[in-house]
């Protein structure tokens, strides 16, 4: 019975198959299926921005310049040559004459203006789509004081990167790191906060005492960081406006290392040594109790809170060697998600929720990658003698790490990565920088 | 009382900030006179590394320090040697404390490295106490790999950058 | 005993489901793409492995490149920036007023004033026809206004290369640009090598291969390369510029509308050509890394003479991703066809039946870097 189904199915089947290759070649529209593609970066225009006042016109080079350097920086973008420019743009309120750019395969055009008027500075932009012949968006109008030209440019980059890739903007963002002179047997470090392009540098430490791995709070506006200015590692927290800074509470014959801010700005996570041992703890900021997460004989640290702020991923070595793991945020059981050949440290959630940016060590050298949070479809971006502590852009695209180099002259410095492992490139500092923490975007 | 409890730390924050100077991480075993210096209002007898009750004879001839093998933090037959003398010295000189100094070579992330660290200084101070030296007289901090006293980055210099060092400090009043 | 039923029951899901989907997969070869995925996991594996064999050469190829990354980012900006702000070092007291104030005068006032809406954007004929009446003059080609365009540029800017020439001057542009060296040669044996190699392999090899059929055609008149007006499409006819085309014309005006060569289906090569010359122009590389997770199907109608009807370019469906994604996605494959069928594709005309109407699945997953 069921043998004659079968038979009779797989007559059907017979049947059935080539009539509907028949149709589809017949009737249908021609199928073709597109796998194979390009990835270049995306040619676009921008005209230097129009500067309608007299005294703007320093500013509106300035801006322009910023712009396109944020998006050339992204490794999306192409930027035509103005010398190719076959009509320009006469002024910002003229029409846009496509057929000019469409013919210097200009496929984003970026037009702006900037005025300074009663000691404000205000800068707008439109974006094209030069191929569609039509406007990207509506433009948009930026006004602050001139000296904050470098953000309203961040801004209009910001709005222009979001509209073409559908990324989320990331440019006008700081990044608080360590700054680091002098050799590596007697290096000298502070605290530093930057604009997210290197510039704007602004020192928050001295350098008397050694400080450790900054980490901004979510609103962008405090700073945990370690420093052994008691000459024990203690963990502070430092008010950017201010610069005022407060040890927080600790205990006597402990350190405490490696803290982290939870996505509420109010709870912290952070490594305490005692007796040896490291374990991780959680606290309010405010002060108060701290309340132990693991407690294995083995290492905790590193850990970072997912962005709902319900779970730690951390490394620890209890396994045997460095590996990560995830727990809830509240301690208890913990799953371990690296398990490829090497080992795994300093793991950090991505804003987005889906994956997991890390240090590698193996065979020698040093890799960031990225996982899922399941450790599935693990990545290495990046390779060299020793890279570590990435942190995320706040659109969850690119990484941002340390790269020390080898040997007596070594020197540690910033670098990028797109998670595609594209576009890395070196963060320019004035001297040498360590342990960046990328901040959210200001708003 | 919270505020008279910043002030103590403060205090001792600074006092120990005299001590902990980049520069004294340069020097190799063989360094006295910096340690001399250090140690500033002690009642020390100027002592050279023949006077077996300074700090010089100590770091000298006693030995301030262990090596330790990659990624372990167990003390190695020549460590106990080593800390076999220290302790000994500490019980003849009680008069000092001691600040055991925990490091790591730099092939590792800074975090854990501080972890190891602190497990290596407190693999020594532990060894020290079960030779008879009193707890209270050892402190411990782990400095990861941020304090290398070689900085070639091969094997040679990683040895001896993967230390934990006994560092005496003034006497138990302070 | 049971095992006869296993096998049957297994058997008829199998059949069933091919009865259900044979129709679909016939006309999309999507099971096979499923394949490619985990022939490529398997060579990150071996990039795994190798990243263990040949460690240190590397490190020298990663410092030289950095340098030249410098180079690439130079400008004079910033450095003067940083120095200003250097000065006020030691200062952990003095703030620095400047930055906070930035703050907070942007933050009210970002509130996005929309720009006047001044300057509607209806000129897509004019703008043309200014344009191209001078360029027209120069060459003292009298011909429509699509045409004339691109080749202005030609001449003016041999660096920024025109439309037809796109591809090649990008494939060049890009063994010179700093951000993808660097990529290659700083991130090396492990998986880094690897993905870079991969999502540039592709587009070498399609940048070189597709030229070829459609080259021979345009160099001739220079005005040739005319890249589609997105305005007017189907107006198309007016060119002459190469000799298939004006056969191509011929042969629609004498056929007229109506009677359209349906000619038998086209063969896998004309296909395989098509399929090339739409992938040569995909360019995937500005896309979010959601839209890269994005398959669209699109539709497109073809004119006789092998261009795209641009206003008849529509997304039929998208699957992997949300709407901001698929839209991207829709953008990107329009383009592609925009851009690469200016010059019409190369399409056998007396079979214009078969492909007057072309579905295209755009699938990136061999695109997502892995």
């Amino acid at each position: 019975m069921r043998f004659q189904i079968f038979i009779l199915c797989l007559l059907m089947m017979v049947v059935v198959l080539p009539v509907g290759r028949v149709t589809a070649q017949d009737g249908g529209p021609l199928r073709i299926e597109i796998t194979e593609g390009v990835i270049e970066p995306l040619p676009f225009a921008l005209p230097v921005f129009e500067a309608e006042t007299a005294d703007a016109g320093n500013l509106a080079a300035q801006i322009s310049q910023v712009v396109a350097a944020d998006l050339l920086g992204t490794g999306l973008f192409r930027e035509i040559p103005a010398n190719a420019f076959i009509g320009g743009v006469s002024s910002f309120a003229a029409p846009v004459q496509y057929a000019d750019w469409k013919a210097i395969n200009a496929q984003a055009l970026i037009t702006g203006a900037a005025s300074v008027q009663g000691g404000q500075l205000n800068v707008k932009f439109r974006l094209y789509d030069v191929f569609s012949g039509a406007e990207m968006g509506s433009g948009l109008q930026f006004t602050g004081t001139p000296d904050g030209w470098r953000r309203m440019a961040h801004k209009v980059a910001d709005a222009v990167y979001s509209r073409i890739t559908g990324e989320g903007a990331y440019f006008d963002s700081r990044v608080v790191y360590v700054a680091e002179t002098g050799p590596k047997d007697a290096r000298q470090k502070r605290l530093a906060v930057m604009d997210y392009d290197g510039a704007n540098v602004q020192y928050l430490t001295g350098s008397d005492s050694i400080v450790l791995a900054p980490r901004f709070s979510p609103d962008g506006r405090r700073v945990l960081y370690t420093s052994y200015e008691t000459g024990f590692p203690r963990i502070y927290v430092l008010d950017i406006a201010s610069v005022q800074r407060r040890a927080l509470e600790s205990q006597e014959g402990t350190m405490s290392f490696a803290p982290r801010f939870a996505p509420d700005g109010e709870r912290i996570v952070f490594s305490l040594s005692q007796g040896g041992n490291t374990d991780i703890y959680a606290m309010n900021v405010a002060g108060g109790q701290a309340v132990r997460l693991t407690s294995a004989p083995s290492i905790e640290t590193a850990p970072s809170f997912s962005p709902d702020g319900t779970q730690i991923v951390f490394e620890s070595d209890r396994s045997g060697s460095q590996q990560l793991y995830i727990m809830p945020a509240t301690g208890g059981e913990a799953r371990r998600i690296s398990f490829g050949p090497g080992r795994y440290g300093t793991p950090v959630w991505s804003p987005r929720g889906d994956l997991v940016a890390f240090t590698k060590q193996n065979s020698g050298r040093f890799h960031i990658g990225v996982m899922r949070t399941d450790g599935a479809e693990e990545r290495l971006l990046t390779a060299s003698f020793l890279d570590e502590g990435p942190t995320w852009a706040p659109n969850g695209r690119v990484i941002m790490f340390t790269r020390e180099t080898q040997g007596a002259g070594g020197r540690s410095s910033l670098y990028s990565v797109d998670i595609t492992g594209r576009n890395l490139r070196p963060v320019r500092t004035p001297e040498g920088g360590s342990d960046p923490s990328w901040s959210p975007l200001q708003e | 009382m919270r505020l008279t409890g910043k002030i103590v730390l403060l205090v001792a924050g600074l006092a120990l900030a005299a001590c902990t100077n980049p520069g004294r991480f340069d020097e190799s075993a063989g360094g006295a006179g910096g340690a001399g210096g250090a140690l500033g209002g002690g009642p020390i007898v100027p002592g050279s590394a023949n006077d077996p009750t300074s700090t010089a004879y100590f770091n000298q001839t006693v030995g301030d320090r262990v090596l330790f093998a990659v990624d372990r933090s167990d003390v190695t037959a020549e460590g106990q040697s080593v800390l076999n003398g220290q302790a000994t010295w500490l019980l003849n000189n009680t008069g000092f404390t001691a600040v055991i100094e925990g490091h790591a070579d730099e092939q590792g992330t800074r975090e854990y490295n501080v972890a190891l660290g602190a497990r290596r200084a407190n693999s020594v101070r532990e060894y020290l106490i079960s030779r008879g030296v009193a707890g209270n007289r050892l402190r411990t901090v782990s400095y990861g790999k941020e304090r290398p006293i070689e900085i070639c980055s091969n094997e040679a210099c990683y040895a001896k950058n993967r230390r934990a060092v006994t560092v005496l400090a003034g006497g138990l009043s302070g | 005993m049971h095992t006869g039923h296993y096998i049957s029951g297994s058997g008829h899901l199998l059949l069933l489901a091919w009865l259900a989907f044979g129709d679909v997969f016939a006309a999309e070869p999507l099971p096979f793409e499923m394949t490619e995925v985990s022939v490529i996991s398997g060579a990150e594996y071996a990039a795994l492995v190798a990243a263990g064999q040949s460690p240190e050469s590397v490190t020298e190829i990663a410092q030289p490149s950095s340098p030249e990354i410098t180079q690439d980012a130079p400008e004079v900006d910033v450095a003067p920036d940083t120095e200003t702000e250097t000065t006020p070092p030691e200062a952990a007291q003095t703030p620095d007023v400047e930055t906070p104030p930035d703050v907070s005068q942007i933050t009210p006032l970002p509130p996005r004033a929309e720009v006047s809406d001044a300057a509607p954007v209806l000129p897509q004929p004019p703008a043309d026809v200014a344009v191209d009446v001078p360029d027209v003059a120069d060459q003292a080609v009298p011909q429509a206004v699509d045409r004339v365009a691109p080749e202005a540029v030609a001449q003016p800017d041999p660096e920024a290369l025109p439309d037809p020439v796109e591809q090649d001057a990008v494939s060049q542009e890009e063994t010179g640009t700093q951000e993808q060296d660097p990529a290659l040669a700083t991130a090396p044996e492990a998986a880094a090598t690897e993905i870079v190699t991969e999502a540039d392999e592709p587009a070498r090899t399609l940048n070189s291969s597709p030229r070829p059929p459609t080259r021979p055609t345009p160099p001739q008149t220079a005005a040739a390369t005319a890249p589609e007006a997105p305005a007017a499409p189907p107006e198309a006819p007016t060119t002459q510029d190469t000799p298939r085309d004006a056969l191509a014309d011929a042969l629609a005006e004498a056929s007229s509308a109506p009677a359209v060569p349906s000619g038998p289906p086209l063969s896998a090569g004309e296909k395989e050509a098509l399929r090339v010359a739409v992938s040569s122009c995909w360019n995937v590389g500005s896309l979010s890394t959601d839209a890269l997770g994005t398959t669209v199907v699109v539709t497109v109608s073809m004119a006789q003479d092998g261009k795209p009807v641009t206003g008849s370019i529509r997304m039929a469906s998208s699957s992997g991703g949300n709407d901001t994604a698929a839209r991207q996605a829709f953008e990107a494959a329009r383009r592609a066809i925009i851009r690469c069928g200016a010059r019409g594709f190369d399409l056998p005309a007396e079979k214009y039946g078969q492909w007057q109407e072309i579905e295209m699945t755009f699938n990136p997953e061999r695109m997502r870097v892995k």
